[in-house]
Formats: C-alpha cells, sequence, structure tokens
C-alpha cells in the first residue's frame, strides 16, 4: 500500500496567496521529501472520480490554503482524505508584515523566502508522519 | 448597458507540467487580454462554496483549460456551473509527454521551451475567446470569489 503522505493545495488564482500554497507543497513534494510524499490535483479531486477517491479515501493528507475559503481542506475531507494537518498560508504571512510577496503568477524573492519557510513546516509534520 | 465579460477557469492541476502550463495561460489571458474584459474563479470553490460560485457559468460565457485529457476544469464546471462556451485540452497543444511531466511543475523551473508553451496556449485561449458570440454573455452580476479573482 502506498504510504506516501498527501500534499495538497488549493492553488487559488486570485491572489498570491494561492500560488504561494501551490509553490510550497510543490517545493515539499519534489525537493524536500519526494520519497515519503506527493501531490494530487485538487481539481481532479473536485470531480469526485473514482480513482482519485481511492488515491485519497482513508490516507494521511496535509492541505495548505491561501485564504479562509480553505478550498484544500474542505475538498480533501469531503472525499474521504484523514486531514492531519491544515496549513494556512496567512499565518506564516502574518509573520512577514510589510513584504510583497508578488503576483497570482510570479513569487517575488520575498515570496519565495516565504514558500520555503511554509514548506519546512509541511516537511516537518511529514517526517512526523512517516 | 452590460459589458461582454469572460470566464476564463483553469485546472491548475499540481501533479504535473500541463496543470502549471493551463494556470500561466489563463493568468496571461487574464492580465493581458485587451479587448475583451475576462474573469476567473478558483476552481476548488465549486465543491466548497456556495450557490453564488456554482452560478459562474450561467453568468458568464466560460472556457474551462484543462493540463491534460482528464479534463477536470470542464467537467467540474459542466457539472456545477452548466454549460460551457468551449474547452481547452493543453495536453492537445503541447503533448502528452510534456503535459505529463511530474518533474517540472514549479515555476521556477521552468525554461524558455515551457514559457513557449504558456504562449502556444494564450494563443488558443484568445482564439477561443474571439469565437464567442457577445449574445452569450447573460448581463447578471456575480460577486462568488472568496479570493478576489475578478
Ligand atoms: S482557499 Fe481561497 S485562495 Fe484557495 S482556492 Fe479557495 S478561495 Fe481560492
Ligand atoms: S486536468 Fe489533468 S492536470 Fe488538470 S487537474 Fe485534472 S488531472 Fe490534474
Amino acid at each position: 500500500m502506498d504510504k506516501k503522505v498527501k500534499v495538497v493545495p488549493c492553488s487559488g488564482i486570485g491572489k498570491v496567496f494561492g500560488l504561494m500554497a501551490r509553490e510550497a507543497v510543490l517545493k515539499t513534494v519534489i525537493e524536500l521529501c519526494p520519497d515519503k510524499s506527493e501531490t494530487v490535483c485538487l481539481a481532479y479531486i473536485v470531480t469526485g472520480d473514482k480513482e482519485v477517491k481511492e488515491k485519497i479515501e482513508g490516507y494521511d493528507c496535509i492541505t495548505v490554503d491561501g485564504c479562509p475559503k480553505m478550498c484544500a481542506a474542505k475538498n480533501v475531507t469531503l472525499t474521504g482524505g484523514v486531514v492531519v494537518e491544515e496549513i494556512k498560508v496567512l499565518d506564516t504571512v502574518k509573520e512577514h508584515k510589510g513584504k510583497k510577496f508578488g503576483s497570482p503568477t510570479q513569487l517575488s524573492a520575498d515570496g519565495e523566502a516565504v514558500i520555503s519557510e511554509i514548506a519546512e513546516k509541511i516537511a516537518r509534520k511529514i517526517n512526523e508522519i512517516n | 448597458m452590460s459589458v461582454l465579460k469572460v470566464g476564463v477557469l483553469s485546472c491548475s492541476g499540481e501533479e504535473c507540467l500541463g496543470g502549471t502550463i493551463s494556470r500561466l495561460a489563463t493568468r496571461k489571458v487574464l492580465e493581458e487580454l485587451k479587448f475583451i474584459d475576462t474573469v476567473t474563479l478558483c476552481l476548488p470553490l465549486y465543491l466548497a462554496g456556495g450557490e453564488e460560485e456554482r452560478n459562474f457559468a450561467k453568468v458568464f460565457p466560460t472556457i474551462s483549460v484543462d493540463g491534460c485529457d482528464k479534463l477536470c476544469a470542464k467537467r467540474s464546471t459542466e457539472k456545477f456551473s452548466g454549460k460551457i462556451s468551449g474547452s481547452i485540452d493543453v495536453s492537445k497543444i503541447i503533448g502528452n509527454e510534456n503535459a505529463l511531466n511530474t518533474k517540472i511543475v514549479r515555476n521556477k523551473d521552468l525554461k524558455d521551451e515551457h514559457r513557449q508553451m504558456i504562449d502556444q496556449v494564450t494563443d488558443e485561449i484568445v482564439k477561443m475567446i474571439g469565437s464567442i458570440s457577445p449574445d452569450a454573455y447573460s448581463g447578471k452580476s456575480f460577486h462568488g470569489c472568496g479570493c478576489g479573482s475578478e
């Protein structure tokens, strides 16, 4: 059985925080913890297809959201994922008042630094689980 | 007088390059297209959001942009929001092998060849927007997106 932790960002498209969620997750699953974690397309989860349900249902999942709508956390839960940690980008952003993080298209250097911080948080959680 | 606006919904898939290209081409259209107003919505809001979000494609003629042939944005939009005016499958434009690349997904890893793919997909979206009839706009207003995508 595939024991990899599923890490799912919201990838919100309207503000930079959705991109930050996305980039933090991709940094984690591609660079920091490729053997212990993987991502699953959130839009695929939204379809509710049988194959994607099988990927998520009953598995440990970490969600990363860009705003209080919490789309990733809600959709993963609705699909049967076991959400062990709900990460909110805004919690980390609040610790960096006055900085500019970029746009929904491109992160700035400050944005890259903050997503690295978020990715470290995600990686710590993955290492606790796995 | 109501102004024609077109909705562009990207899958923004996280598993492969096709999803990244769908997202960046959609952003490029939103930021650069001048001859018509475009709007978008975070796709996962269909399930997580409310009635307002689900009305998106009923209010705007909408084009979906998907990274691969699973066509998640197209199918979810049709399921939750109604008929769409057009759909783009990025894998048909850049090829399956490129679209399903799971190594190059992050923005910072994109090279010139990937930027060209974004331009190709952008052109296709613009062409599709150009073919939409002005009569397709419902004239209704929309205040749905939680993260201010409009
Ligand atoms: S959580 Fe917020 S930013 Fe993320 S997809 Fe949902 S509405 Fe968009
Ligand atoms: S269409 Fe493909 S790339 Fe896009 S969300 Fe679905 S599975 Fe992922």
